[in-house]
This record gives structure tokens, C-alpha cells and sequence, in this order.
């Protein structure tokens, strides 16, 4: 996510919307990005990254610029996705190996020939986790947040931003029984 | 066994995200020169849990995103201008229940406190009063009923009857 001078904010703060259009340029594709994987489709992650810049809208004029407007965009965001994953039930998409099928996933994986099968992948796996692993995975592998700023952006502590990557990646793990490795 | 077991946790987290310090990063790395099962986990969780994700192209924002939220920053503006919002909030302040209340009330309280207060004082004062012209009365050589010089009223009807 770019960051975003302090003046803009404050003009945004005081509802100045051409400045919340740039906070918005600046923030969108995080925003929606990160929605789009923990809701894990397309027209909830519009709803939550809806959401989501209306809470910032209506939120920036008590914004005290205590912490950064990165880590509050990134809880805001986290925050908003999980609970809409956790209410949700569409979150859960079709079952792994009814869509990959034995023997498929890791030559998919690896062999990554074309971006459209690399981000059913991706939704795939994802769909395998529950909202809060997803959504550690997301900022993590998708996202490159450090562990300190999971940590600060869901409100956890960052050993339990280990934990939940442990847990998530021995989960992802478990489906290699579904490959036939020595092809790779 | 058991150090494999440490390493491999260390592979599925801090090491893959390069948040291990440069002393463990070392020793895991001597570790995997000589541990052909470490190396293969190593690979595996590279190839299963980290880059998919890596990989994985950002998706590209819808246009209709912006307008849409700009509709509904709009519209919530138009239901609450500010003007209205700052009125309301400054009646709340002066009108607000809780702020209200426990002042007249205080007042009240007050009031009645002090009312039954003078009242009391005042009636003691009347008791003594009498009981005193009482005593006086019957202290007096004319006795109780005598008219004292207080209670000659004065008037010609009463000096006619009396």
C-alpha cells in the first residue's frame, strides 16, 4: 500500500473528497485485494471493500495519527473481510479434490503456466482455511507484511501470527498426500 | 530427530518469511547441508504453501468501486448535512437527559429540604411561644384566665362583653 501524506488525510478528514480520492487511489488495490481473498470471491470483496472505505470516510476525522494510517487501513480492512467470511457460508467454495482432482495440485502449482489456473489455485487453497488463517496467509504471502505488522493489524500477538501460519501451512501441507510428488 | 522436528518449525514459519535472526538463519542452513529430509520439507513448503501465493497477481480494482462509494458518501451527506448535525448535537448538549435531570433535580431536593427545614423551625418557634405565654399565665396573680395587657384587644364590642 503507497503511503499517503498527512495533509491529504487531514483534508480527507474534513471531507474534502478530492483528498479521499487519492486516499482511496492509494489504498483500493490493497483494500480490494485483500477482501477479494479472504471473502474469496469477486462480489463480496466489493461489498466488504465498500464497507470498508465508508468506516475509513466516516473514522478519518478521529484518526490521531497515534499509529500509522497503513496498520489502521490494514486492520480496518482484516477486520471487516473476517467478519464478513465468518457470517458468511459462501465463503467455502468447492471441496479441494472435487476441482483439482488427484494427482493435480502440485504440477498445477509448480508448473504455473497460466495466471487464470495460478489464482484458482490460490482460491483453492485459501478456501481449505478458516477466516482467521486466510486471512494471516493473505497479508503475509499476498500482501508481504512482516509478522509485527499482522500482528498490529488484526490485534493479535505476533505468536499467535505464527501460530496461525504454523497451522495454515501444515493444513496446505496436508494436501500434497494428493500428489504424486515424484513427478514434480 | 527432536532437532529436526525444531527446524522443520522453524522452516514453516520464521525462516520461509525471512523473519529468523542471522544466528538461527545460520544454524538451519548447516542443519539443511547435512539433512536430505530437512532439504525435502524445505522444497515442499516452498512449493505448496508459499509460492502460489507469492506468485499470484493482484487483481485489478472494478472502476465501478469508486462511483459506487462515492454514491453512498453522497447520499449519507445529503441525509445529514452538517449544519443539521451540529444543530442536533448542540440541542443534545443542552437538552440531553442525563445532564438535565440530575440538576433540577438537585434544585428539588433542595427546595424541599429546605422548606421542611423553615417550616419545622417555624413551628418550634410558635410552640415555644405559647408555651411561654402559658407559663407566664399561670405564674400571674390573676391567674390563667386574667386577660393579660397583651390580650385586651381594645375594641368598644369587646369591652361591652368582657
Amino acid at each position: 500500500m503507497e503511503d499517503i501524506a498527512k495533509d491529504i488525510l487531514v483534508r480527507a478528514s474534513q471531507g474534502d473528497m478530492k483528498a479521499f480520492e487519492d486516499v482511496y487511489k492509494a489504498s483500493s488495490s490493497f483494500v480490494y485485494n485483500v477482501a477479494f481473498r479472504v471473502v474469496n470471491n469477486r462480489e463480496d470483496a466489493l461489498e466488504v471493500a465498500q464497507e470498508v472505505f465508508m468506516i475509513i470516510y466516516n473514522k478519518l476525522k478521529e484518526f490521531r495519527f497515534e499509529s500509522s494510517f497503513k496498520t489502521w487501513t490494514y486492520r480496518i480492512t482484516a477486520n471487516t473481510a473476517i467478519n464478513f467470511a465468518k457470517k458468511s457460508s459462501r465463503t467455502k467454495t468447492v471441496p479441494f479434490e472435487e476441482d483439482f482432482g488427484e494427482g493435480a495440485v502440485l504440477n498445477e502449482a509448480q508448473t504455473r503456466m497460466d495466471q487464470e489456473h495460478q489464482g484458482k489455485l490460490v482460491e483453492k487453497l485459501l478456501g481449505e482455511l478458516n477466516p482467521d488463517q486466510r486471512v494471516c496467509v493473505v497479508l503475509r504471502d499476498i500482501q508481504g507484511l512482516s509478522y509485527e505488522e499482522i500482528a498490529q493489524s488484526l490485534n493479535i500477538n505476533i505468536n499467535t501470527v505464527r501460530s496461525r501460519l504454523k497451522r495454515s501451512r501444515e493444513k496446505l501441507m496436508s494436501l500434497k498426500r494428493l500428489v504424486d510428488y515424484e513427478k514434480v | 530427530m527432536k532437532k529436526c522436528d525444531h527446524f522443520k518449525e522453524l522452516i514453516l514459519t520464521d525462516y520461509i518469511d525471512g523473519e529468523l535472526d542471522k544466528d538461527s538463519t545460520g544454524n538451519l542452513e548447516n542443519h539443511l547441508l547435512d539433512c536430505s529430509d530437512c532439504r525435502i520439507f524445505l522444497k515442499e513448503v516452498k512449493n505448496i504453501s508459499a509460492l502460489p501465493f507469492k506468485q499470484v497477481l493482484q487483481q485489478p480494482v472494478p472502476t465501478a468501486l469508486w462511483d459506487t462509494i462515492k454514491q453512498n458518501i453522497e447520499g449519507q451527506n445529503q441525509v445529514t448535512s452538517p449544519s443539521f448535525t451540529d444543530f442536533i448535537e448542540r440541542l443534545k448538549g443542552w437538552l440531553v437527559f442525563p445532564r438535565i435531570v440530575p440538576v433540577f433535580a438537585s434544585f428539588l431536593l433542595m427546595f424541599l429540604a429546605g422548606s421542611v427545614t423553615l417550616n419545622t423551625i417555624h413551628i418550634q418557634q410558635v410552640q415555644a411561644k405559647d408555651q411561654g405565654e402559658y407559663l407566664v399565665s399561670l405564674l400571674s396573680p390573676a391567674g390563667p384566665s386574667a386577660p393579660s395587657d397583651n390580650n385586651d384587644l381594645g375594641t368598644p364590642i369587646e369591652r361591652y362583653f368582657l
